[in-house]
């Protein structure tokens, strides 16, 4: 799975190398392809107001000749090369939700086309092509976008670009409601027909997080339905109400955070999500002085790393033939819980020798010198948050064993009541 | 003919449930959907309490609502449908608690429906999503419970009605219990099949579908006949205000932020025969007590025009 950072208010479309550096600094190695840099849905706004548009001066204008994409995108593209920061996805220009043209869905059309030629120059496998939406009626939405994805199919075909729908809100007079592909019904739909009708696996999905989170939706259910059609999915924050992009677990109310994170984890755990995690967080990134961004990006690279992790949790314990956890507490619990059918452990260990020789949820808690009798790859889940702790204490023991990290915040079930609390001091037992 | 109602809840009480009904009739309703519910309050139940309403008999209980079951007879207001008290399954509450509910409240409420002639009960769903891991699993607990009221309610001709219901993430609402349409309907053929009766019917909560930005049109076709009775009220698209219809706006245009259009066209396309009814009860705590009446006459005015609108081939 790739984590990418969106470049808005990061990277700068004619002079990108600084901001290609914060962001290669800040550890990541891949970020998208935004094509939003040289053609803004602003931009696409002013469509029609002279004045407006005469201010931009200094710059390729997109809108007016989408031919121009790819030059427009070359400085760009050259600094990824020279600094090594790959795009495994784009995403195409698009319009604001609350827009008020329905005459650019032609224009929208040229703009697909060209950043399909640019993916392929760059060697982008995936591109975000949001459906149109201006003007049609929703009886209609199938029929219009039907014809518009068709349209790209070759070309993209040629590039070998794989074309991404996404799940939209529409603004229904200021209220952000449901909108095209926000049904997984629909969504598989399309794109299933899409598939079948070109002959090949042409189309995806794209799952922008910010967009099920202002409608509401129960994004477990969502992705499951989805299953390996889902190719990317858009981290980003907001506070259900109005549209931003925020760095994860920053829209928070009341100490808790304002995003299904839990159904989102849920979910790309279960269909085993190994597409590209996109961390959209522009405008918290907007909202800081520049001096702080390089910052703000390395925190995020932690969050995002952190998401993976959650998300990756099965396919680690999967990838050992056999398991042994560290620590009889609520994280052991609710490891048998969800996970003691499917990986089950050879034993449990703890420091507590009060529970040494004792059962707990169906396993025999051992002392941990038990753990240098360990087959080779045997794998060691340390389910206790003290993680850095007993990683070190299995260490010292000498034992060679790989070292994993369980954690139960985000478990695809719960216990409706946590066991009481027992406070047992971290100390080795040698 | 399509009917008007509203709840009771803050207008029929227990003292004098005669002036309550004869005030809703004067007002232009011509039914009403009973607040059992405030008999046993959510804010008790999920405070792991309860009271001692529901420890009453049958006999007692039906003695209780017999002033109630005339004076809207009385007044010429038909009680269509019932609210039952909610939530009935209180994650991490007592089993003492839940227990309770299911073998005592539920049943009870079931029997109150029937003493008062109503033939739909809206029952909640259970809300257990973030525990059992999916919506599916949620879903069929709450099949569990309406498998111990559906005989019953067969026998006594009521018809249990499941609502679109939301949760909340951070005082951030999203969509709870019976959100999705299509799986409603596919679920309540299987369950009316499995009884071989119409046991198991919808409730459209309008209010809480525009918090969760569902397509209201879309969802109303989808539903089609099993749709059988209607929470009417209006929101900001943030909280559960349970206001006055085409109160919201969120733009400098001035233009109704909830899709009130989809929701007429809807029920046109599946050609709604039935009560439309306002659950709009905050509206009277919210205007001063003078001006009640003339708010609830405002409802029904609506209730009125909608009903023209849906009508109108």
């Amino acid at each position: 799975m790739n984590l990418l950072c969106t470049p808005s208010h990061i990277v700068g479309i004619k002079n990108p190398y600084k901001g290609l550096r914060n962001i290669f600094t800040a550890g990541y190695k891949n970020m998208l392809l935004d094509f939003s840099l040289c053609c803004t849905s602003g931009e696409l706004e002013q469509i029609g107001k002279k004045e407006a548009i005469k201010e931009m001066t200094d710059r390729l204008k997109v809108f007016e000749n989408p031919e121009k994409m790819s030059e427009a995108m070359l400085p760009l593209l050259k600094q990824c090369e020279a600094q090594k920061v790959h795009m495994p996805a784009a995403y195409a220009p698009y319009l604001e939700r609350n827009t008020k043209h329905d005459d650019l869905n032609g224009l929208l059309f040229q703009l697909a086309k060209e950043s399909i030629k640019v993916c392929g120059q760059a060697g982008c496998k995936n591109l975000v092509i949001r459906p149109l939406f201006a003007g049609i009626s929703s009886e209609n939405l199938w029929k219009h976008n039907k014809a518009y994805y068709l349209g790209l199919a070759e070309l993209a075909r040629e590039q070998d670009v794989c074309i991404l729908l996404e799940n939209q809100c529409k603004d229904f007079n200021g209220h952000l409601v449901r909108g095209a592909c926000s049904l997984t019904e629909d969504a598989r739909h399309w794109i299933d027909w899409l598939n079948e009708t070109v002959g090949e696996e042409r189309f995806g999905f794209c799952l922008d997080v910010g967009v099920c989170n202002l409608c509401g939706q129960n994004m477990y259910d969502f992705i499951t339905e989805l299953g390996n059609r889902l190719k990317t999915v858009i981290l980003r924050d907001c506070n259900g109400n109005r549209e931003s992009a925020m760095l994860p677990f920053t829209s928070v109310y009341q100490g808790r955070s304002q995003t299904d994170w839990q159904n989102l984890i849920r979910g790309l755990r279960e269909i085993g999500f190994d597409g590209e995690l996109i961390m959209d967080m522009r405008d918290t990134i907007s909202a800081f002085s520049h001096l702080l961004r390089p910052e703000i990006l390395r925190l995020s690279k932690k969050i995002g790393d952190f998401l993976k992790w959650q998300i990756e949790m099965e396919i680690r314990l999967k990838q050992y033939s056999s398991r042994v956890l560290f620590g009889a507490g609520n994280m052991c619990r609710n490891y048998m819980k969800c996970y003691g059918k499917k990986y089950p452990p050879l034993f449990t260990c703890d420091n507590d020798r009060t529970v040494w020789d004792t059962e707990f949820f169906g396993l025999t808690v051992k002392n941990p010198r038990c753990l240098k009798e360990l087959p080779e790859d045997c794998a060691i889940f340390i389910c206790n948050i003290y993680y850095k702790e007993i990683r070190e204490q299995i260490l010292e023991m000498g034992i060679k064993n790989p070292i994993e990290y369980f954690n139960d915040e985000y478990m695809p079930s719960f216990y409706l009541e946590r066991l009481p609390m027992k406070e047992v001091p971290l100390k080795k037992q040698e | 003919m399509i009917r008007i109602g509203v709840q009771t809840k803050g207008v029929v009480g227990d003292t004098s449930p005669r002036e309550g009904f004869r005030l809703l009739k004067k007002a232009g309703f011509s039914c009403a959907d009973f607040s059992l519910n405030v008999y046993l309050t959510n804010t008790l139940l999920y405070q792991n309490e309860k009271n001692a309403f529901f420890n009453q008999t049958d006999t007692e209980l039906e003695r209780h609502f017999e002033r109630h079951k005339y004076a809207a007879r009385e007044s010429g207001i038909a009680i269509n449908q019932m609210h039952m008290p909610y939530p009935m399954y209180v994650p991490g509450g007592k089993n003492r608690l839940n227990e309770y509910l299911r073998d005592i409240v539920a049943p009870k409420s079931l029997k109150i429906c029937a003493h008062l002639e109503c033939p739909y009960i809206v029952i909640h769903g259970f809300k257990l999503q973030h525990f059992l891991g999916s919506e599916e699993l949620e879903w069929q607990e709450t099949e569990k419970f309406l498998d111990t009221l559906a005989p019953a309610a067969k026998e006594m001709g009521i018809t249990l009605c499941i609502e679109n219901l939301y949760t909340s993430i951070a005082g951030h609402v999203v969509e709870g219990p019976c959100c999705d349409a299509k799986k409603a309907s596919e679920r309540i053929d299987r369950f009316n099949e499995k009884y071989h009766a119409e046991v198991l019917g919808f409730c459209f909560d309008t209010g809480h579908a525009n918090l969760v930005g569902i397509d209201f049109e879309d969802f109303i076709t989808t539903l089609g006949f099993r749709l059988k009775v209607l929470h009417i009220h209006d929101n900001d698209g943030i909280a559960d205000l349970h206001q006055i219809p085409y109160t919201f706006t969120k733009t400098r245009e001035n233009r109704v932020s909830t899709d009130w259009e989809g929701f007429l066209q809807g029920l046109r396309k599946i050609n709604f025969n039935k009560v439309l009814s306002f659950e709009t009860a905050p509206v009277l705590s919210s205007f001063p007590e003078e001006m009640g009446e003339e708010a609830l006459k405002f409802i029904a005015r609506i209730g009125r025009y909608f009903a023209e609108r849906v009508e109108t081939v």
